[in-house]
This record gives structure tokens, sequence and C-alpha cells, in this order.
């Protein structure tokens, strides 16, 4: 078996972290193998429950036309936004919901030991197996969201960039979440759990639906609005062709933000045991 | 010039100071007091390319805060660390490629796959080749039996295959600088003496090394030089042969004669001895300065003038000279 080596001492820092952050999250979907039955429990429950969350919505829509004037496609569009970039963030850095016990347990030493950033070896330490069901039905409902409003195949680039934007948002802002951990000492991320509560409770619906004050908290404070809400109104056409500058600038200013987080948690760091 | 030097070394943590029960911490959430306790204290220690170096000292005593202030896990309150003239705390990862660490209570391996992979994955991580990384493995497996389970999942193994398969993920990368924090705790003694004679050929091969055990079995058939640490401090630093030499001033003659002993008239008899009684009324034993007399002299002497039934020598061993430095009984 042929297996490519990169040269460490010669490849760029950001490579060699990726090809790090890729080699540990295989290893970890070869190791789900060894538990099927996990695999298949965690999944169907992540797609039960967003079959769950769809049927609410359908049974919404049978007696409301609209909510603060979005349809129903256009809502299952912005749900199945929302489930697609939370259910990727899942399978990609779930193991930043770690950092809390591994903070108590010491577990961060050996990694600060290791040449990779320790952040990229926290967050590839697990694959959500929930996310598998979450994925797959976030990506039928942005389908058939985005075939009921009739949108344009043209706009798939834009869909991809806006995806890849949210995604982003969403990483960086769940890993400073759960970096909080570095100074709250205790194994659950409550900061992780308000995150995911947000997205799944209230980013579920338009802002519009909101107080003033939650909209630009929710837009400008904490971005979550451009890792969703904003990207649906581009694609729908209630935003300005202009706001495509929001996402990138939202993920690039969510991703430094995290980066300070975390550099300043690990320099708090004090392992355990002395 | 030295691979590893730490100049005035200090740790100090801020520990919560609250009173006991549910009101101390009731009180504590309201008013928030801590104290700073020292872990390391102004330690200076410099180790050539080549050296092994034991580091001891009693529970606590601050030798795993050293070992992570050497590391760079942590970063020292006050003073400097370089390890082949880098600071290991803030240029962490040129660091890493050069280092080898081991915490004998904690496994680096993870913990779902197997052992092979978790060696893969840090292969890849520091960047080895695949020729050097069959080498090793291979060398491991014939030193430490690697081969065994290497297939056999973290979790699944022994304490002793477990630590073996650290060792090795800390030294597939072939460092210049190994930290090994309890290497063989909780192993038994066939694991052990395969870990040692493994260390050994290590130091042989020029790697330098620093190890903290409480075995002291370890320190000496690993190690040349020991520093020993109490209360953040070093309480001695220098040849394992010279502490002998230094601390280990007699020797003794333990007797068992045909009667019953009476050290009291030994003493009488024989001044220039120490005499103290043994375990049975027949058993007495002679302690003498070694710089004073040869045992052949001591031994000549006692056998003509006592004729023993039986008789054996003794002499203080390492850990008799540890235990009393410990205790405080011998400064540098």
């Amino acid at each position: 078996m042929a297996e490519t080596t990169i040269d460490i001492r010669t490849a760029s820092p950001v490579r060699h972290a990726a090809e790090v952050y890729r080699r540990s999250l295989v290893a970890h979907l070869r190791s789900i193998v060894e538990y099927p039955a996990d695999f298949w429990v965690m999944a169907s429950s992540g797609a039960l429950w967003q079959i769950l969350q769809f049927a609410f919505i359908a049974i919404l829509f049978a007696n409301v036309s609209a909510v603060a004037g979005w349809g129903y496609h256009e809502m299952l569009l912005l749900i199945g936004f929302l489930t697609l970039t939370g259910g990727t963030t899942a399978m990609l850095c779930d193991g930043v919901w770690s950092i809390g016990s591994m903070v108590i347990k010491g577990e961060i030493d050996y990694r600060i030991t290791r040449p990779a950033p320790v952040i990229v070896q926290v967050a590839s330490t697990h694959v959500g197996m929930q996310a598998f069901g979450e994925v797959t039905l976030g990506a039928a409902m942005f389908v058939y969201g985005w075939i009921g409003a009739g949108l344009s195949p043209a706009l798939i680039p834009v869909a991809l960039l806006l995806l890849a934007c949210g995604l982003v948002i969403e990483m960086a802002l769940m890993t400073a979440m759960c970096a909080v951990n570095f100074w709250v000492k205790g194994t659950a991320s409550i900061f992780g759990f308000i995150l995911v509560d947000l997205q799944e409770n209230v980013m579920r619906f338009p802002l519009g639906i909101y107080p003033a004050a939650v909209r630009v908290v929710a837009t400008f404070v904490v971005p979550l609005g451009f890792a969703s809400f904003v990207p649906v109104q581009i694609l729908t056409s209630r935003l300005s062709a202009w706001w495509l500058i929001g996402p990138p600038v939202a993920a690039a200013a969510t991703v430094a933000a995290a980066a300070l987080v975390v550099r300043a948690g690990l320099r708090s760091y004090d392992s355990a045991g002395h | 010039m030295p691979i590893l030097e730490a100049r005035s070394l200090s740790k100090r943590f801020r520990r919560p100071d609250k009173g006991s029960g549910f009101k101390g911490a009731l009180k504590h959430l309201v008013q928030r007091k801590y104290k700073n306790f020292t872990a390391v204290d102004a330690i200076d220690l410099s180790i050539e390319p080549g050296e092994s170096v034991a580091y001891v000292g009693p529970n606590g005593a601050g030798k795993s805060t050293t070992v992570k202030l050497l590391t760079g896990i942590l970063q020292p309150t006050e003073g400097t660390v370089r390890v082949m003239g880098r600071d290991p705390h803030t240029e962490r990862i040129a660091n890493a490629h050069d280092i080898g660490v081991l915490f004998g209570q904690r496994t680096q391996l993870w913990w779902d796959l197997p052992v092979e992979e978790s060696l893969k994955l840090l292969k890849h991580m520091y960047g080895v080749s695949e020729a050097d990384y069959k080498a090793r493995i291979e060398r491991f497996d014939e030193l430490l039996g690697l081969g065994e389970f290497m297939p056999a999942l973290a979790r699944t193994l022994s304490l002793g295959q477990r630590m073996r398969a650290d060792l090795a993920c800390a030294l597939i990368h072939d460092p210049k600088m190994v930290y090994l924090d309890e290497p063989t705790i909780g192993l038994d003694i066939s694991v052990k003496d395969r870990l040692r004679a493994f260390l050994r050929q290590l130091v042989d091969d020029g790697t330098t090394l620093l190890l903290t055990s409480h075995d002291l079995a370890d320190i000496e058939e690993v190690c040349e030089r020991i520093v020993v640490i109490d209360e953040g401090r070093i309480a001695y630093d220098g040849p394992i042969e010279q502490l002998k030499a230094h601390y280990i001033t007699t020797k003794a003659v333990n007797l068992i004669l045909d009667g019953p002993a009476d050290a009291e008239a030994l003493a009488e008899k024989f001044p220039h001895y120490e005499w103290s009684a043994g375990e049975a009324s027949s058993e007495v034993t002679a302690t003498y300065e070694s710089s004073r007399f040869t045992t052949a002299e001591v031994l000549g002497d006692l056998t003509a003038q006592l004729a023993p039934r039986d008789l054996s020598l003794s002499e203080p061993s390492i850990e008799d000279v540890i235990r009393r430095l410990y205790a405080g009984e011998l400064t540098k």
C-alpha cells in the first residue's frame, strides 16, 4: 500500500494541519465499524429528530400560509440549510465537546507535545454519528424546499459558497463556545448546548418574527444570522447580491475570534495533577 | 552545549482557598480567596546530549510539574527553559519534533482505534518516512514485543501492553530528547525488566533521557546521573556513583553466633566498630567505616575472634540514601 507522506518540514503548516485533521477523522470513521449498532442508533435518532421538525413545519403550514412572509418551501430551505451546516459541524468537529473533560483530566498534555495545532487534534477525536441522519434529512429538506420555492439551478454555486461560510461560522462558534471550558472547569459544555439550542429553536424561524434587539444580536454580535438566515434571504432574493459579502466576512471574523479564545484557553491550561 | 537548560525555573499554582464543607463552598462563591502554591521553586538544570538523568523525589515534590515545564505543556511562572536552544512553550511545534514524551499514568493512544492506527496517525503527524517507520516498528517489535497487540484496540490492552505501545508512540519519530514520567508504574517484574533493557539500549544509542520513577531499580539500571527534588527544590544533583560514594560511607557485617550475642559486651571488646543487636538473640551487626577498614580486615578480625556460625555483608542501598535525602537528613 503506497501512502504519501508529506514532508512536514517543507509543507505549509496549514496543509499539514489539514492532513492531520483528515487522517484522524478518517481513522475514526473506520472505527465506527467497530460499533455498528451504536452508529445506526445514533444516525437514526438524528434522522428521527429531523423528521419531527419536518412534521412540525408541515402541521404549522397546514394552518397558516406564511410565517413573517416566509412560505412553506422557503421555511424548509431555511431549516434544511441550518440542519446541513449543523450536521456537518457535528461530523467534522464533534471532538470540541470533549475540551471540558480533556482539560479536567489533563488530556491536553500529550497534544501539546505533538507537532500539530492542539485544536485540530482535539476537534478530530470524535465523529458525531447522529450527524449522518441529520445531514441526510437536512439535504432532503433543502433540495425539496429549493425545488418547491422554484429557485434557479444557476444559484447552486452561490448556495455552495453560502453553505461553506455557514459551516465555517458554525464550526468556529462551536469551537469558541466549547473552549470556554478551559476556564469553566466542567465536563459539560454549557455554552455549546446554548449554541445548539439557539440554532435549533431560535434560528429555525425567520428572524423577522423576533424583536429588533434579538435580530441585531443574532446577526452582528453572535453572527448566527450569517450562518443561515442571511444566506437563505439572499437565495430567495429578499436581500440584494451585495449581502453576499456578509457571510465570508462573518466567517473570517468568527474564525479569528475562535482562534483567540482557544489560544487564551491553552495559555491558561494548567494540566491535572502536579 | 547542553541539550536542555532550565534556569531558575519556578511554577506557582493558584488554588482556591475554600473553607470546609458546604458553608465554605458558599462563602467561596461570594468572597473568593486563593492561595499560591509553589510546585517548582527556582530550579536550575542542565542536561548534556546523551546523558541519562533520573529525576526523583517523593510524591508531590514537583517532578511531574517540572516535566510539564520542560516539555512546554505548562508555562513557567518565572525562569526559562531551552531545549536545543528553543523555548518549548512558544516554539511548541518545532520543539515537538525533537522531543518524545511518556506519562505513565496516561495514554496517548487513540482509545477506540487499533494500536497500529495510533502509530500511523503519529507517523503522519511527525512526517516519518515509510522506510524509517517500518524500521522502527520492527525494532520496537523485537525489543518490546509490539507485534502481538498491534491490531488490538487500545482500550482492550493490558497495562503492560499499553505502556509498551505508549513507549513506541513516544519514540516513533526518533526524538533526541526523551522524557519518561513513571514509565514502569504498575508493571510486573518481567515487563519492567523488558522496559529497562529497552531504555538502556536507547541510552546506548545516544538518546538523551530524563526519567522520573519511584522504582529505584529503574534509576540504577538506566541512569548515570540523579537529580533529587524535594518540595520543589533540587536536593541533590550528580552522578549516582558519587551519591553512593559520598553518602554510603559505612558497611555492615551481620553475624549469627553460636550462643546469645551481647552487643554491649562486643562494643567494649571491639570499640572501633558500631554494634547493634539483631532480630534473634544470636544475631548481631557490626557497622564499620569503609574508609578506615577493608572488608577483608573486618571479616578476618571477627571470624578469628568470634567464630560465627554464619555471616553476611550488607551496605546501605541507594534506596536508603534517597530515603534519608527525602527525610532531610542529608544535605548537599
